[in-house]
């Protein structure tokens, strides 16, 4: 889209959060800046509860920083907007919808006919691997199903940008790592921007091409990594240990 | 296979023990008031439900049993729909515009806790003894727990939902349409339900003070004329009536909230 080399379709500069609490001023997040490249996944990994997912609703515009601006694609972010989208950690299905309400919703919001948008919705149904479940509610599906309908949602909409906030955080060990090769296999297919919060170093370094460790309360970064092993990658391969080595040392030294 | 038979068993044992209390208060009543110094205050079940059957094609003062079924629903369904319409609206729009809360919450906490049957006098003084005044109290007994429920729905909206939907585009009418509204409904209709059960009583009294038709009619009159088969007739029509509702609700909110419900 933008040919110009020096273009980043994320430009964070001075993110700051503070709140106030009846103790005096709490900072949860200091001085973040961050610049991604367009179709790069950058993985924010970082220990604790402390400031993850404030500083990624910042960039999103569904919170609102202290100090500092995200620009998303060349405009400044003010609040929510479906050129940015998100898949959360609670996942936030619309439960009353069907897993094709939930995938067609941004592009019924936003004014697409009807018959574009079940077509686009239902290839990706299909890129998530859930043809056959269009009609069922979410209540009736598994925890991986679910954040497959997510993660089809927020791509439907086709956003300059996506921001996964721990997205398998709440799934079961096994079906985190089905996840992670399904959202590898997903980005091989149809590559985004994405900034992909998480803590857990294994996942970080499966799906990363540039991994930010944070610095726990407040949030800021401490070190930088550029993965450029192959992929599909192998978790238990030489390199792929050792950075997971360092990394996590590195990690064990912020806290 | 097993698991299937053992269930279809517990449900004929279930149907086999409602009859069976439902057999044993027939005869009690049966034996109660043959032979005994009761029978002259209550007429046995053979004369209440022959006479309840006869009802159907006989006619108690103006109407059948079924017409005067007719008049006392009617008059509930126009006045519950106007309460459900204007309750679930007031009721939405308080639990999510603040500026609506702040207009409208005041005056509803005042109207909110008075029953519905205080309202009698002065609805007979306002709308005489007409239509008016029973819509108007059925009206009253039925938008207070529409409003509150939808009104609680409303603010207990998962705000990550909220969220989702803006990012995915959605502008303040549609988060309302799309997401308030339907996240809302499990508690718009619990006080649906409630209020059906409300506007039912609440038509009854109205037409126990002041009718010449309807269910309540048919119980007063029985009274006047102490005529206790026709009140009893009455009392099982109200019943009936009424499990048929809550019946009827049921399965609309089965179908509607299929959404929202575990397992298959």
């Amino acid at each position: 889209m933008n040919s110009n080399e020096s273009f980043f379709i994320i430009d964070c500069e001075g993110l700051t959060k503070t709140f106030e609490t009846p103790n005096g001023e709490f900072e949860v997040v200091a001085d973040f800046s961050l610049k991604a490249r367009s179709n790069e996944f950058v993985v924010l990994f970082g220990p604790g509860q402390c400031g993850k997912t404030t500083l990624l609703n910042m960039m999103s515009g569904l919170e609102t920083a202290s100090t500092g601006s995200v620009v998303v694609n060349g405009k400044a972010v003010s609040g929510p907007g479906p050129e940015r989208g998100v898949v959360f950690q609670s996942i936030a299905l619309f439960p009353w919808l069907t897993v094709m309400g939930n995938v067609e919703y941004g592009l019924k919001m936003r004014g697409v006919g009807k018959q574009e948008r079940r077509g686009r919705a239902q290839r990706y149904i299909e890129l998530v691997g859930l043809q056959g479940f269009e009609d069922a509610f979410p209540v009736k599906l598994s925890g991986g199903m679910k954040q497959r309908v997510g993660i089809a949602r927020a791509y439907c909409n086709e956003p300059a940008v996506l921001f996964m906030d721990e997205p398998f955080g709440a799934l079961d060990a096994q079906t985190r790592y089905l996840m992670q090769e399904e959202l590898q296999r997903i980005m091989s297919v149809e590559k985004r921007t994405t900034v992909f919060v998480t803590n857990n170093i294994e996942e970080a370094l499966y799906l990363a091409d540039r991994i930010v460790v944070l610095a726990n309360c407040p949030t800021r970064i401490k070190a930088e990594y550029v993965i450029d092993l192959p992929r599909p990658r192998d978790y238990v391969d030489s390199r792929f240990l050792a950075l997971r080595q360092e990394i996590s040392g590195m990690l064990d030294r912020a806290l | 296979m097993n698991t299937r038979n053992s269930a279809s068993a517990v449900t004929i044992f279930r149907i086999l023990a409602g009859l069976f209390s439902i057999g044993c208060f027939i005869a009690l009543w049966h034996f109660g008031t043959n032979g005994t110094a009761l029978g002259k205050l209550l007429p046995g079940p053979s004369v209440v439900l022959g006479k309840f059957v006869a009802s159907f094609t006989t006619k108690i003062g103006k109407y059948t049993i079924l017409g005067h079924a007719m008049w006392s629903l009617s008059r509930v369904m126009v006045a519950y729909t106007a309460a459900a319409v204007i309750g679930i609206g007031l009721g939405l729009a308080m639990g999510w515009y603040r500026t609506a809360e702040a207009i409208f919450r005041p005056f509803y906490e005042m109207i909110r806790p008075i029953p519905p049957i205080a309202w009698i006098p002065i609805a007979i003084i306002w709308f005489g003894l007409g239509e008016s005044a029973k819509y108007f109290l059925i009206f009253l007994s039925a938008f207070a727990s529409i409003t509150l429920n939808s009104f609680d729905g409303a603010r207990s909206v998962d705000r990550v939902l909220v969220g989702a939907a803006k990012m995915l585009g959605a502008n303040d009418r549609q988060l309302f349409t799309s997401i308030v509204l339907p996240a809302s409904t499990p508690y718009i209709f619990a006080g649906l339900q409630v209020a059906l059960s409300t506007s039912w009583a609440t038509v009854l009294a109205a037409e126990m003070v002041r009718s010449s038709e309807g269910v309540g009619w048919v119980i007063v009159s029985g009274m006047e004329m102490n005529n206790t088969t026709q009140i009893l007739v009455g009392i099982i029509a109200i019943g009936l009536i009424g499990f048929m509702l809550a019946t009827i609700m049921r399965e609309v909110e089965a179908k509607l909230l299929a959404w929202n419900r575990q397992g298959t």
